[in-house]
C-alpha cells in the first residue's frame, strides 16, 4: 500500500499546476459569490456551479491519458519501475493519484458551492451529494483514459476515452435510457447538470456504486494491457 | 551457486509499424555469478540497454528466459534487493535528499534508517552540501550522482548501472570508481554496462562483448588482455628499423615477437650492442578486444528484419 500512496502523492505533487489552473475557476464561483446579489443571481450561481464542476471530468481524462506517456517520454517510469514497485501498484498509484487530484478539486467546489448555493436555498448535503457523482465520475473517467495511456499517446487516449464514455451516453438518448448507465459517467454528470432550486434530486447512490465497480474492472483490465507493454520504449 | 544475473537463449526483437522489426538480441545467454564486477560492452545498438531492460523486467523477451538473484525477470519483490541506474537517468524536480528518500521509500524502506541512509549515500556521491537543492537545477554529472544515489539507497546485492560515469568529471569517475570496487569488496554484484573501456579495464573481473545482440566475447578480463604468444621486448640503443613493426619512443624501442624466439632476439639486440629494458608477455588493451570482436561491417539498419 506504501507504494501506491507514495506514486499518488508524487503524481498530485507532480501535477499541482494543472490542479491550481482548475482551482481558479473554483476561486471564480467563490469571487461571484461575493459580488453577487445572491438571492437575485442564484440562478446564475448555479449554472457557473454547474459548468466548473463539468472541467473536473475533462481534467480527469486529461490527467488519466497522459500519465504514463509523460513518464514513458521522460524515461522517469525507469527509476520508480526499477524499485519493488510492481506494475499493478503503479497503476493504482496513478488511479488514486487521479482520485486525489479530482477530490482536491471536488472539496474545494463543495466548500464553495455549499457557501454561495447554500445561500441560495440549494440544500447543502445534496452539494455535497453531488460532489461525490463527480468524484467517481472522475475516478472511472480517469482509469478509462490510464487504460488507454497505456499503449496510446494522449491524444489518442483522450479520443477513445470519450468514445468510450460516449458511446453509452449517445444510446440512452436514442435507444434506450438504460444505456446510459452501461459506463455510469455521463449519468453521474447529468445527475449535476440536471439539479436546481425547485428540483435538487435526491442521493441515488447506485450509479456511484456502479461507477466504482466499473473502475475496478478498467482497473484489472488496464493492468492486464500494462503487464504486456514494453515501458522502455516511448509510445509515439 | 544463484547466479545473481542470468538470461538464458534470449531473443527480443521490436516490431514496427508493417513488417518492420529490429531483432535486439538474438539467442542471448550471459550468466553473472555474485560478488563480481562483470563488465557489459558493446558498440551502440549492440542490445546492451535491451539485455538490462528485460533484466529489469521493463519489457518481455519475445523467446528465452532469464533470472536475477533467482527469480525470474520483473519480479517485483526481487528488485527490492537491486539497484539500477539508467543510461540518460531522468529524476522527478524535488530536492536532491527527498528525492532519494522517495526512491528508498519505493524500495520498502523508511522511518529514520531511511534519512540517515539517503544522507549517507548523498556523501558517498558527493553531494552532501547539494542535498538541499533541487535535482532540476542540477548539472548533468550531478544529476548523474543523484541517479547513482538512488541506486544504492536500498544497499542492493546486485547494482545494475548503464553507462553510470558517462557525463561525469575524472574526480569524479574515481569517486565512482572507488564506490564500486568497495560494493565489491562487501560481497555485492556490479553489472557495469559502459562504453570507458579504460575504466571497465581498470575494475572488472569479468567482460562481455556483445555485437548484434550476441555475445561475441567473454571472459575474465586479466585472460582477456593477456596475450600469452607474444612477447613485449623494449631496448634502448638501437634503431628501430632492425626489428618489424617497432615504435620509438624517447629513444627506446618498443616491438613483439612470438614466444619462444624471445632468447634469441635478446641475443641479437646485444649482438647489436642495446641494452634490454624490458621484457614481458604482450598484454592488449580492451579497446584491441572490442575493435576485434565488433570489427565485422555493420550497416545503419543493423538488425533489420524484415
Amino acid at each position: 500500500m506504501k507504494p501506491v500512496l507514495l506514486i499518488a502523492i508524487n503524481f498530485v505533487r507532480e501535477q499541482r499546476w494543472p490542479i491550481f489552473v482548475l482551482l481558479l475557476w473554483v476561486l471564480l464561483l467563490a469571487v461571484l459569490g461575493l459580488a453577487a446579489n445572491i438571492p437575485r443571481d442564484r440562478e446564475d450561481l448555479l449554472f457557473v456551479f454547474k459548468q466548473v464542476s463539468i472541467y473536473v471530468v475533462a481534467f480527469s481524462i486529461f490527467f488519466g491519458g497522459s500519465a504514463i506517456y509523460s513518464e514513458r517520454k521522460s524515461r522517469r517510469i525507469l527509476a520508480v519501475l526499477s524499485k519493488g514497485v510492481s506494475r499493478q501498484q503503479y497503476l493504482s498509484g496513478l488511479v488514486l493519484g487521479v482520485t486525489i487530484a479530482c477530490g482536491i478539486y471536488c472539496f474545494a467546489l463543495g466548500l464553495t458551492g455549499s457557501w454561495t448555493l447554500g445561500e441560495a436555498g440549494f440544500p447543502m448535503l445534496q452539494v455535497w451529494f453531488l460532489m461525490a457523482c463527480l468524484v467517481a465520475a472522475c475516478m472511472l473517467a480517469g482509469t478509462v483514459a490510464l487504460m488507454f495511456s497505456t499503449f496510446l499517446n494522449p491524444f489518442f487516449a483522450a479520443g477513445a476515452t470519450a468514445l468510450v464514455l460516449g458511446l453509452p451516453a449517445l444510446a440512452g438518448q436514442t435507444v434506450a435510457p438504460r444505456w446510459a448507465d452501461a459506463i455510469p459517467v455521463y449519468s453521474l454528470v447529468a445527475i449535476v447538470l440536471r439539479s436546481s432550486y425547485r428540483f435538487p434530486g435526491r442521493a441515488v447512490w447506485f450509479p456511484i456504486l456502479l461507477a466504482l465497480v466499473e473502475m475496478l474492472i478498467f482497473w484489472a483490465l488496464s493492468a492486464q494491457i500494462f503487464w504486456r507493454v514494453d515501458i522502455a520504449v516511448a509510445v509515439e | 551457486m544463484v547466479a545473481a544475473l542470468e538470461f538464458v537463449a534470449v531473443s527480443k526483437i521490436y516490431r514496427g509499424f508493417g513488417a518492420r522489426q529490429l531483432q535486439a538480441l538474438n539467442d542471448f545467454s550471459l550468466r553473472v555469478e555474485p560478488g563480481e564486477i562483470f563488465g557489459f560492452l558493446g558498440p551502440n545498438g549492440a542490445g546492451k540497454s535491451t539485455a538490462i531492460h528485460l533484466a529489469m523486467g521493463f519489457m518481455r523477451p519475445t523467446s528465452g528466459y532469464g533470472r536475477m538473484l533467482g527469480t525470474p525477470f520483473g519480479n517485483a519483490r526481487t528488485r527490492r534487493r537491486v539497484g539500477f541506474l539508467a543510461e540518460n537517468v531522468a529524476l522527478y524536480h524535488r530536492r536532491a535528499e527527498r528525492l532519494v528518500r522517495f526512491y528508498g521509500a519505493l524500495s520498502g524502506m523508511g522511518g529514520p534508517s531511511l534519512s540517515k541512509r539517503s544522507r549517507e549515500v548523498l556523501e558517498l556521491v558527493g553531494l552532501e552540501s547539494q542535498s538541499n537543492r533541487n535535482v532540476g537545477k542540477f548539472s548533468r554529472g550531478m544529476l548523474q550522482r543523484t541517479g547513482c544515489a538512488q541506486a544504492l539507497v536500498n544497499d542492493p546485492e546486485l547494482l545494475i548501472l548503464d553507462e553510470p560515469t558517462s557525463a561525469l568529471d575524472p574526480l569524479a569517475r574515481v569517486a565512482v570508481r572507488e564506490l564500486l570496487l568497495h560494493s565489491r569488496a562487501q560481497g555485492k554484484t556490479i553489472f557495469l554496462s559502459s562504453h570507458l573501456l579504460s575504466e571497465v579495464e581498470l575494475i572488472c573481473d569479468r567482460v562481455a562483448v556483445i555485437n548484434r545482440g550476441q555475445v561475441v566475447r567473454l571472459g575474465r578480463t586479466a585472460d582477456l588482455l593477456h596475450c600469452a604468444d607474444r612477447i613485449k621486448i623494449s631496448a634502448r640503443h638501437i634503431s628501430a628499423q632492425s626489428f618489424e613493426e617497432s615504435s620509438e619512443e624517447n629513444g627506446v624501442v618498443t616491438f613483439s615477437v612470438p614466444a619462444g624466439s624471445e632468447r634469441a632476439t635478446l641475443e641479437r639486440v646485444w649482438n647489436l650492442g642495446g641494452e634490454i629494458v624490458s621484457v614481458n608477455p604482450l598484454r592488449r588493451s580492451l579497446e584491441d578486444i572490442f575493435v576485434e570482436a565488433t570489427s565485422a561491417p555493420v550497416s545503419m539498419d543493423q538488425g533489420m528484419v524484415q
